[in-house]
């Protein structure tokens, strides 16, 4: 008796266990809830996660589709990898422009109509170069773009007596300054130059190197026609640039410690503590500092380098993502986010970080929506005449990565030879060109 | 990514066969005296021995199979292939393995991984092994120290590598640098030296695990006779020679236990390294597993990513068989 007792039992729980594990295989394959609302996805803090909670529920008002909302700021793509492993992903993200080419080469992301799309004739030319994939079509629908400027400790600048920068030498004289000269006139050693997250996580230190490598004159890849590239990584200009950025590791000694594990939204706190004074940052910064630092900080365009001045520009996709059973959903979210009036909420000049750093969409004007800012309208200005996007492979990520990989390398190790390590570099980019078949050599 | 679970392989196979059926089963009632057993019954006496283990471990099992050994098994599978999800899964063969050795990041990564593995095991040990030799005792004292050594091995790794981050602060400023500062030393760079950083993310291992090794060497301690000792002192045997002969020889099975989780723990090592520096500066501190995650999760390259965890799986079951087989050999001999 006993021992059928035990049997069963055991049976019992065999064959629960046996349920389960079939129940969820059966599970739904696509994102989405059962009660029809949309999964949606950003890469963003709290802060701005609140701002884009407002966009949605204004979307629900005018539209009655309902709207699950995740902000995610820690290992976002791991979490789209895993949700893309699983075949159960959100039905829109909204996430970095760098990530179309791995969202196209995995098939995660549906291709967008811009003639079909809403008001797709009001978005920026530019701007829907970010959500251009390799093959010519369109696998997202650009939200907003970015430029970068320099942020500066204006209240230590002006207690050292020195002017705004205007060149690389300029720059680098006003962070050797604020490195040595005790700008805080607190008596101790305990400012830094330039505040730089040089981290190889998510290829940090080649995205904050962009802009330097171009001011320089220098570019990862050139075009050689018909859509094909060859590495420019290695000419003398890049090279010159990367020895540049070395120095200020190395030479000058004027980038704060531990920059090389750095990573950005660590990174952010250097500036507000006081602990270093120039950053080279983007337009979702400005409000926090302005919070933190009041009055004490300016932010200028990056100064001129030998080849002139640029910025990094870039921004964030809306992706439509695959296996999604609402389509017509999906669509009108994203003409609502692209809409002025999702853009105007987007650009909350009440909030800190707003969602939209800058509009899209040529009937909202940036500068109005942030009280007219100045700084709001450098950041307009240095995207439409210096901005620059990193070149359209097919899938920019690995370039990224190791160019992020290299110029680690050469800021950590001192005695490493920028030209003996580009021409490496240059010949992995020329691999990786050969991986995509878009080899112009 | 699951393929990485050699321990747990080990245990459960051993526990399947321990509780298995051996010769000092009681098992059921020998027949009673007179009563005549028929074939048939002594047949099904012994299916019924044979399979009634095996339905009482059925839950556990199944939940293993579900949870454990299916992904695992799903991990290989992916290993094959080129793996994208919405656009069908691509058969590559042994592509991924051959692409394993040909990248130079991954056999760097293995370097790093052994000397993390050997550094942090043999530190932790020497380190549990003193702190349990000025630990070991009854006072209530003794117990109150070695719960508050014990701390490191219950906090969470996450906080506890943010913390040495910030102790490891490579400024002037930093705590470390401040202490390093009062004996005249210049301000280390830690962490954002790559000729050090593996260096400094292995005293954060031994730190963390010491005091583990530390309570298993008590368990052992507590186990030797205190008379060998003693015999051992009458014969004019001091301090490093009682060490040597008496502690050292008793503790033997319990340093190969150790040695065999420290190892398994060694090289599957990953928060620590990835909260400390993410592998940085220049890769000098990529181990193996912050490898398969920038290839799994950063690159979305999981077929890779899959292999790359199998041999890292191989490489942990080998480890383990190897000390299981060596353990076996000297406890027969």
């Amino acid at each position: 008796m006993r021992t059928s007792r035990g049997l069963s039992a055991a049976l019992a729980v065999a064959g629960l266990t046996v349920l389960t594990a079939c129940g969820s295989g059966t599970g739904s394959s696509s994102g989405g809830s059962s009660d029809g609302s949309l999964e949606v996805w950003s890469r963003s803090s709290p802060v701005t996660g609140a701002v884009y909670k407002k966009i949605f529920a204004e979307f629900t008002e005018e539209t009655g589709v309902k709207v699950e909302y995740t902000p995610i700021l820690d290992n976002f793509e791991q979490r789209v990898a895993e949700a893309a492993t699983a075949r159960d992903l959100p039905d829109i993200v909204i996430n970095d422009s760098g990530m179309l080419g791995t969202n196209v080469s995995q098939g995660l992301v549906q291709e967008v109509d811009r003639d079909k799309l809403k008001g797709s004739a009001d978005l920026l030319d530019r701007a829907w170069d970010q959500a251009k994939a390799f093959d010519g079509k369109y696998y997202g629908v650009p939200f907003n773009v970015q430029s970068f400027a320099t942020f500066i400790r204006k209240d230590w600048r002006e207690k050292l007596g020195l002017k705004q920068p205007r060149t690389w030498d300029d720059l680098t004289a006003l962070a050797k300054a604020f490195q040595t000269k005790d700008p805080d006139g607190n008596g101790k050693d305990d400012t830094y130059g330039m505040l730089v997250p040089a981290s190889t996580d998510r290829g940090y230190a080649s995205w904050w190197a962009a802009s330097y490598l171009w001011q320089g004159g220098g570019d990862f890849l050139t075009e050689s026609g018909d859509g094909k590239y060859v590495p420019a990584v290695d000419s003398p200009q890049s090279v010159a640039a990367a020895r540049w950025m070395q120095d200020l590791f190395c030479e000058e000694k004027v980038v704060v410690p531990g920059a090389l594990t750095l990573q950005t939204k660590d990174a952010h706190e250097f500036f507000s503590s006081g602990k270093a004074g120039v950053y080279m940052t983007g337009p979702y910064m400005v409000g926090k500092y302005d919070v933190d630092l009041g009055k004490k900080f300016e932010v200028i365009a990056s100064p001129a380098g030998p080849g002139g001045q640029a910025t990094l520009a870039e921004g964030e996709n809306v992706y439509l993502m695959a296996g999604s059973k609402l389509q017509e959903q999906q669509r009108r979210l994203a003409e609502f986010l692209i809409s002025p009036k999702g853009q105007k909420i987007g650009l909350n000049s009440t909030r800190p970080e707003p969602p939209v750093r800058l509009s899209v969409n040529k009937k909202v004007d940036t500068v109005a929506e942030r009280g007219g800012d100045a700084r709001w309208k450098m950041f307009v200005d240095e995207f439409n005449a210096h901005g620059r996007y990193t070149p359209n492979v097919p899938n920019w990520q690995p370039f990224r990565q190791k160019s992020g990989e290299t110029l680690n390398g050469l800021f950590a190790r001192c005695d490493a030879d920028p030209k003996a390590e580009l021409t490496k570099l240059a010949d992995e980019f020329k691999q990786e060109l050969e991986t995509q078949k878009v080899y112009g050599g | 990514m699951t393929a990485g679970t050699g321990p747990s392989t080990t245990r459960g196979s051993s526990a399947a066969t321990g509780l298995g059926p051996t010769h000092s089963d009681p098992g059921p009632p020998p027949p009673r005296p007179g009563s005549v057993t028929s074939v048939p019954s002594a047949r099904r006496v012994r299916l019924r021995r044979a399979v009634l283990p095996w339905l009482f471990l059925s839950p556990a099992l199944l939940l293993f199979l579900y949870f454990k050994y299916l992904p695992m098994a799903k991990g290989i599978n992916l290993s094959f292939y080129k793996v994208q999800p919405f656009l069908g899964d691509q058969w590559v063969g042994l592509d991924n393995y051959t692409r394993i050795l040909d990248e130079e990041s991954f056999r760097r990564a293995f370097g790093h991984t052994v000397v993390y593995a050997v550094a942090q095991t043999a530190g932790a040990i020497l380190v549990g092994f003193v702190l349990a030799l000025l630990l070991e005792g009854r006072a209530r004292t003794l117990w109150f120290v070695r719960s508050a050594a014990f701390l490191p091995v219950v906090a969470a790794v996450a906080v506890v590598a943010e913390v040495w981050r910030l102790l490891y602060f490579p400024g002037q400023e930093g705590m470390l640098n401040s202490l390093l500062s009062w004996f005249g030393s210049d301000a280390q760079r830690f962490l954002d030296d790559p000729d050090q950083a593996l260096g400094w993310v292995i005293v954060v291992g031994i730190w963390k695990n010491a005091p583990y090794d530390m309570m298993i060497v008590l368990a052992g301690l507590a186990s030797i006779d205190r008379q060998l000792y003693e015999s051992a002192a009458l014969d004019g045997a001091g301090l490093v020679r009682r060490l040597r002969h008496v502690t050292l020889p008793a503790l033997r099975p319990v340093v190969t236990i150790l040695l065999t989780l420290a190892a398994i723990r060694g090289m599957r090592v990953f928060t620590e390294v990835y909260i400390l520096t993410g592998g940085g500066p220049a890769g000098s501190t990529d181990v193996l597993m912050t490898r398969i995650y920038d290839l799994g999760f950063r690159a979305n390259d999981l077929g890779f990513a899959s292999a790359c965890s199998v041999v890292l799986f191989l490489l942990t079951l080998v480890l383990t068989g190897g000390v299981t087989w060596y353990r076996r050999r000297k406890e027969l001999s």
